[in-house]
């Protein structure tokens, strides 16, 4: 009867262990893993930015990194916001924005936008664009979806030495 | 009848007090697009702080600041009328938090009063000089807790987290733990007004972002830097009393007449709690930095590294309240020391001052640090 009794429970536990063994080795979902996985271009990116600054590895550098794909593969880091896919056009942030234009923004953002009457942070953008600009939705304030590419803006306007509120150059 | 009354009601009433609230959340809303467009009345501290910086609406910004120190005129972009009242908001945040300058610190202050137990924080006390410490000659100081180094270095790896904190995050982290209060929300004025000051500070003073500067965060004192004593609860109390009870107080209660506040609390109700990076159980080269450097008022950087840490330790073993991590039954026990000992010490102190040790007390205990040719 005991033994009867146990199958459910032993059974709810194999699927959990199932799981999670899914999750961290086969499902190839990145929110399981630490690393994150090198796209084209991260290399080359990496040294034209100098993000090695940051260190070659940490928490920093990975969230960067992460950055640099939800910028650049949209569609396949973001599926949650965006309902763009691999098939269209203007798929990602870097289909209509450069590195710069980030980096730009980021140093002249928390100001009021007089079409909208508000203040707008950086955040605020990066969220109005998955909303808007790639057909989806909208994350909260802190989800990594925000934070990384906040990260990369922030690690491409180191490279570039911004000060707050800098101006853009015709030659940038 | 009575049956489909009492139906009706159970939907009837729900709706009307969603309606309410909902009501409620439009007036609050709209009271707060008020205050933001309403001109902001500076404290004298700001007035100076944002005149010196030379804050005005405009399409450009150039720093006064800048031009003085390096002769380079450095074009920015302007700030809206909208940009300086957050600005102005911001500093007046950061040198009056509880609104005690204010005539409505709801209205001047957001009142921030309500994420703070305490009476006596304001965030001045430690980002001093209106959160941008200078000399009389300009210079920025060494560990001065800048609020515009401290958002150029936001976003980075923060040792006591574990993550990278946002300057937002570590604002939240201010009210929780240094004004033992309440969070607020990352899209609180509150919060970005002050963001948007300290932005502005970074402009004027032309800091690259992600740079270290000197200036950001505490010159912190860890015992390495000391002849390794060991740090001592009786030679703190003996230097607490002779160099900080005549404006902190006994017991380290802070110090009020007349309603204006002299020197805020660093133990007791009103005071940092025990998940304060100011406390030295938490953080014990912290504390001990921000006194080496800042006091006594007048007299910085007069302490020797050992007396520093010997008065954080004393001050940080004084009762205060627990924080988020200590759990009830040390929140308690803090409540019952606090609630005890302040009468105590109104019993022991017969309206005359404590004994004063001599002067050079501590001095003659503790030699100067001075670097050894071995670099030790």
């Amino acid at each position: 009867m005991n033994r009867i009794a146990r199958v459910p429970t032993l059974a709810a536990l194999a699927v959990i262990i199932a799981f999670l063994l899914w999750a961290h080795l086969a499902s190839g979902i990145p929110v399981f893993r630490s690393e994150v996985p090198p796209e084209p271009g991260w290399d080359k990116f990496r040294a034209r930015y100098g993000i090695d600054h940051f260190g070659e590895d940490g928490q920093f550098v990975r969230a960067v990194q992460n950055g640099y794909n939800l910028f650049f593969y949209t569609y396949k880091y973001a599926p949650r916001f965006t309902r763009k896919s691999a098939g269209d056009q203007s798929n990602s942030c870097g289909a209509c924005h450069t590195a710069e234009d980030l980096a730009y923004s980021f140093v002249n953002s928390d100001r009021f936008d007089p079409t909208l009457g508000t203040r707008l942070s950086f955040d605020d953008r990066v969220r109005r664009c998955y909303a808007g600009s790639v057909d989806g939705f909208v994350p909260t304030v802190f989800d990594p979806a925000v934070r990384d590419i906040r990260l990369l803006a922030r690690a491409v306007a180191h490279h570039l030495q911004l000060s707050e509120g800098a101006l853009r150059r015709k030659e940038d | 009848m009575p049956k489909l009354s009492a139906k009706l009601a159970r939907i009837v009433l729900p709706v009307l007090a969603l309606g309410g609230l909902y009501l409620l959340a439009l007036h609050k809303h709209a009271q707060r697009q008020d205050i933001r467009g309403a001109a902001v009345v500076l404290t004298p501290g700001c007035s100076e702080k944002l005149g010196h910086y030379a804050l005005v609406p405009g399409r450009q910004y150039e720093s006064p600041y800048v031009l003085q120190r390096t002769g380079a005129r450095i074009t920015l972009r302007g700030y809206s009328e909208e940009d300086v009242r957050a600005i102005q908001r911001g500093c007046n945040i950061i040198d009056d938090t509880q609104g005690r300058l204010a005539a409505d610190p709801w209205r001047e202050r957001w009142n921030a009063k309500r994420f703070m137990r305490g009476s006596h924080a304001s965030c001045d006390h430690c980002h001093r000089g209106i959160g941008d410490l200078q000399d009389a000659a300009g210079n920025r100081l060494i560990g001065s807790n800048s609020l515009a180094a401290s958002w150029i270095g936001g976003d980075m790896y923060d040792r006591f987290t574990g993550m990278l904190l946002p300057y937002e995050l570590r604002q939240m982290q201010c009210y929780i733990n240094s004004s033992n209060g309440y969070k607020p929300n990352i899209a609180d004025d509150v919060i970005r007004d002050v963001t948007a000051y300290s932005r502005f500070l970074s402009a004027a003073l032309d800091l690259k972002i992600a740079n270290h500067y000197e200036e950001q965060g505490i010159d912190e004192i860890p015992a390495s830097a000391t002849l390794k004593q060991g740090d001592d609860y009786i030679r703190g109390e003996a230097l607490y009393k002779e160099k900080c009870q005549g404006c902190h107080g006994r017991g380290g209660m802070g110090l009020e007449v007349n309603g204006q506040l002299i020197a805020p609390a660093v133990a007791g109700p009103n005071a940092w709690n025990m998940q304060s990076r100011n406390n030295f159980y938490f953080v014990s080269t912290i504390l001990s930095g921000f006194i080496c450097r800042n006091m006594p008022p007048g007299q910085s950087n007069t302490l020797e590294h050992q007396e520093c840490r010997d008065i954080a330790f004393y001050i940080s073993n004084l009762p205060r309240p627990a924080g988020d991590r200590q759990g009830p039954l040390a929140a308690v026990q803090q409540q019952f020391l606090m609630a005890v000992i302040p009468p105590l010490l109104r019993l022991s102190a017969p309206g005359k001052a404590p004994p004063q040790p001599p002067l050079e007390h501590a001095s003659s205990k503790t030699p100067r640090l001075v670097p050894l040719e071995n670099g030790e």
